[in-house]
């Protein structure tokens, strides 16, 4: 089977995050009132396995293995079965 | 004769300026090793270098994490050989988990390339042998060098004498303005529980001699020869 995962990469909480930072007074010179910016990434994958187990397993795996530092930041996801051909 | 290995990833560029400040030390023989198929065997120490190893994709160092040489560097390190991950290789090292604590982008979010100052906090790694609260300069060039830590994990750090390098102004003074980057406690380098890993974000290779501008890097790099001679703590040998 075919999946779709789109995992969400942010900055843990109590990690100050620089960009979010300039990016919010950017945004506030636009005039709009920001209060808070967190940025990070967005990584949508696509892969094969045997089943929504197995493929929520192997998002386990690239989330902790590589997409996301877990001294730093926290990662969410989607999974989705890819829509046939 | 000490051997040295030094691992080149894609991207790696301060391997030449550690091959050179290497062959000023004597009893050091150094070779680059291609990290697809770096074999450790039969070498003293390790060196990671600085770059920006697989363009700094995803996280600085966290693609280069993954790679054979990255790997065989934890057998390496396990086995008590000496490991010194400077700037990328710092980051790198953070990655795998041989160093506790993170690298992040730097406070200010300025790419900083200056000359700084850092105190040897501890001479009980085989790097630092002897310069215990000597205040080295050197240079730095990085955009990621702010190290982070959860409360605990900086608390135990510091408790064991984990900090190798801190952040100072000339006289020692570990003060905000001396702090380049927004390091957590100034922290510019530290080591393992077991010690014999060590990564710090200045550049002691681009320091080893005067015709650069400073020789404090040759005093780290000096280390190599005698620690392994039998100089060193006992631990070491």
């Amino acid at each position: 089977m075919t999946f779709v995962a789109t995992i969400r990469v942010l900055p843990k909480s109590e990690v100050r995050d620089p960009q979010g930072e300039a990016v919010r007074g950017a945004l506030r010179s636009l005039g709009l009132s920001v209060s808070e910016v967190r940025t990070g990434k967005e990584i949508v994958v696509t892969f094969e396995a045997t089943d929504e187990k197995a493929a929520r397993e192997a998002v386990r795996v690239m989330g902790t293995e590589l997409l996301a530092n877990p001294v730093i930041e926290d990662y969410a996801y989607e999974l989705k079965e890819a829509a046939p051909a | 004769m000490t051997r040295v290995a030094i691992l080149r990833y894609p991207g790696t560029w301060s391997e030449r300026d550690f091959e050179h400040a290497l062959s000023l030390v004597p009893g050091v023989e150094c070779h680059t090793l291609w990290h697809e198929d770096a074999d450790l065997a039969g070498y003293d120490a390790a060196i990671v270098p600085g770059g920006f190893t697989y363009g700094d994709y995803v996280r600085a160092g966290a693609i280069a994490k993954l790679s054979p040489a990255t790997r065989a560097l934890r057998r390496f390190a396990e086995a008590g050989k000496l490991v010194l991950g400077s700037c990328n290789g710092f980051q790198i090292l953070c990655e795998a988990g041989l160093l506790p604590g993170a690298l992040v982008r730097n406070g200010g979010l300025e790419f900083r390339c200056d000359w700084v100052h850092m105190r040897v906090e501890s001479d009980a790694t085989p790097w630092t042998t002897g310069l215990r609260g000597a205040i080295l300069r050197m240079p730095i060039a990085h955009g990621e060098g702010c190290w982070v830590a959860d409360d605990q994990t900086l608390a135990d750090v510091e408790a064991r004498g984990q900090v190798v390098f801190r952040y100072t102004d000339e006289r020692g003074g570990a003060t905000p303005a001396a702090n380049p980057n927004g390091s957590l406690a100034n922290i510019a380098g530290v080591c393992n529980e077991g010690r014999n890993v060590v990564g710090l974000m200045p550049h002691p290779e681009r320091c080893s001699e005067a015709l650069l501008g400073g020789t404090d890097g040759y005093r780290v790099l000096a280390n190599l020869a005698p620690a392994l001679a039998g100089t060193a703590p006992a631990i070491y040998r």
